[in-house]
C-alpha cells in the first residue's frame, strides 16, 4: 500500500501531463485530419492531372488490390479509376522503390485499357541534387509515354518501346524504371483477375 | 524588497539578446546540429525549421515554466521530453496541413525537433528554474538566434549552391553553381567556415 502511495506521489505530475497532451495532440489531430488529407488528395489530383490531361475526375476504387511491394512485404495498393464523362481513360496507383539516397515515390498513370504507360510523375524522393534527381526531368520522363505497361525493356539506343537510363544517374534511373516493372506487371495481373480489365489475348 | 522597473526590463532585454549572438544556440553552444546540417541546403526550409523550433521553444518553455515548481529531479528529464513531444506533434500536424510542400521538404526532420538539444537545454538551463515571462523570452531569443544562424547558413549554401536566393535567381548568368555545397559536404563546410568567422569576431570583440 505504501509502495503504491510513493508511486503516485512521485508520478502524478508525468501520469496527470500525459492525459493532458495526449488530449490536446487528439483535439489538434481532429480539428486538422480532414484538411491533411485533402491536401493529400489535392496533390495526387494535380499530379495525375497531368499525366492523364482527358481526365476529369479520379475515384478511389471500392477495393484495393494486393500486390508485393519492392521490399518483399505484402502491400494493399489502392488505385483511382481516371474518367471523363463516365468513361475510363485511365488508372493511377502509387509506386514506392529504392533509390540512391532514399525511397522513390512515383504516381504512375497507364491507359484505360491497361496496355501502355501514360507517363510517371515523382511524388518524393531524396536522390543527389544535379545527378540523380534527374529522373524528375521531362527528358527522362517523356519517354515512358506509351510504352507497353509490363516488364520495361532498357535499351541503350532508344528504339520505340523502351527505354534508356540516365548517365550519371543509373543508380536512380534504374530504380525507377525497376519499381515501374515491378508495379505494372502485378497491377496488369490483378487487375486482369479482377475482371477490371481485358485480358491481353481477349483485347 | 523593491525590484527596479528598468533594472528587470534590462534583464529581459538581456536574455532576448543572449539566444542572437553571446549564447547563440548554433555558433556558440554547438546546440542543435542535426537540423543546422541537414535542412539548411535553401533558405525556405530553414526559416520553416527555424518557426518551429520558435514556436515549439516557446511552448515547452512556458509548459515546464509552469510545472517547474512540481517536478521531481529524477522524472525532470522524462517530462521535458512529454512536453516537447507534445508540441513538436502538433507543429507537425500544423505544417501539413497549413505548409504541405514544406512538410514534405523537412520531411522527418520536424519530428526530430523531439531531441533538439536547444530545446531541452532551455527547458533545464532557463524554464525550469524561471518565472514564465523570462522563459517565453528566452525561448524568443534562442529561436530567433537559431533560426538566424540557420538562414545564413542556407543563404549561403543557396546563392553558391544554386545561384538563387529563396528559389529567385540573384547570381548573372555566367555563374556556375557549385552543386556541391547543396549536397550534405557542403553543410560541413559552409559551418566550418561561418563558425571560424564567429570565434574570429568573438575574439576580436573579447
Amino acid at each position: 500500500m505504501r509502495s503504491i502511495k510513493h508511486f503516485f506521489e512521485q508520478s502524478w505530475l508525468l501520469i496527470v501531463a500525459s492525459f493532458f497532451f495526449g488530449l490536446l495532440i487528439a483535439v489538434t489531430n481532429a480539428a486538422l485530419s480532414a484538411r491533411i488529407a485533402w491536401n493529400a488528395t489535392a496533390k495526387l489530383n494535380t499530379l495525375a492531372g497531368g499525366l492523364l490531361p482527358s481526365a476529369t475526375k479520379f475515384t478511389p476504387l471500392d477495393e484495393t488490390i494486393d500486390i508485393v511491394a519492392r521490399g518483399g512485404k505484402p502491400q494493399a495498393l489502392q488505385l483511382y479509376r481516371a474518367t471523363d464523362n463516365g468513361e475510363t481513360v485511365g488508372w493511377i496507383f502509387t509506386a514506392v522503390g529504392s533509390g540512391f539516397a532514399d525511397k522513390i515515390e512515383l504516381v504512375v498513370a497507364v491507359n484505360g485499357d491497361l496496355q501502355s504507360l501514360a507517363g510517371f510523375v515523382i511524388l518524393a524522393s531524396n536522390e543527389t541534387p544535379g545527378f540523380g534527381d534527374r529522373i524528375k526531368e521531362d527528358g527522362f520522363r517523356n519517354q515512358f509515354k506509351g510504352v507497353p505497361a509490363g516488364e520495361l525493356v532498357i535499351s541503350n539506343s532508344g528504339e520505340p518501346g523502351t527505354v534508356v537510363t540516365i548517365s550519371g544517374a543509373t543508380v536512380s534511373s534504374t530504380a525507377v524504371i525497376e519499381t515501374l516493372s515491378h508495379y505494372l506487371t502485378q497491377v496488369k495481373e490483378q487487375m486482369q483477375q479482377k475482371g477490371l480489365v481485358d485480358h491481353d489475348d481477349e483485347s | 524588497m523593491t525590484t527596479n522597473p528598468d533594472g528587470q526590463a534590462s534583464n529581459y532585454t538581456k536574455t532576448l539578446l543572449a539566444g542572437l549572438w553571446r549564447e547563440n544556440p548554433v555558433f556558440r553552444l554547438l546546440l542543435g546540429m542535426c537540423p543546422t546540417l541537414a535542412v539548411t541546403a535553401a533558405v525556405k526550409p530553414a526559416l520553416t525549421m527555424g518557426c518551429c523550433v520558435i514556436f515549439v521553444l516557446v511552448c515547452s518553455n512556458i509548459m515546464v515554466s509552469l510545472m517547474r515548481n512540481l517536478l521531481k529531479p529524477h522524472l525532470r528529464i522524462l517530462m521535458f521530453t512529454l512536453t516537447i513531444s507534445t508540441f513538436v506533434t502538433i507543429a507537425d500536424l500544423l505544417l501539413k496541413a497549413f505548409q504541405p510542400a514544406m512538410s514534405e521538404a523537412l520531411g522527418p526532420y520536424v519530428p526530430l525537433i523531439i531531441v533538439n538539444c536547444v530545446i531541452i537545454c532551455r527547458a533545464e538551463a532557463c524554464a525550469s528554474k524561471n518565472p514564465m515571462l523570462t522563459s517565453i523570452i528566452d525561448a524568443f531569443g534562442m529561436g530567433i538566434g537559431f533560426t538566424l544562424t540557420l538562414c545564413v547558413l542556407a543563404g549561403v549554401r543557396e546563392v553558391i549552391g544554386t545561384g538563387k536566393f529563396f528559389d529567385i535567381r540573384v547570381m548573372p548568368d555566367a555563374f556556375v553553381p557549385w552543386a556541391a555545397l547543396t549536397m550534405p559536404v557542403g553543410a560541413f563546410l559552409t559551418l566550418g567556415f561561418l563558425l571560424a568567422a564567429a570565434n574570429i569576431i568573438s575574439k576580436k570583440h573579447s
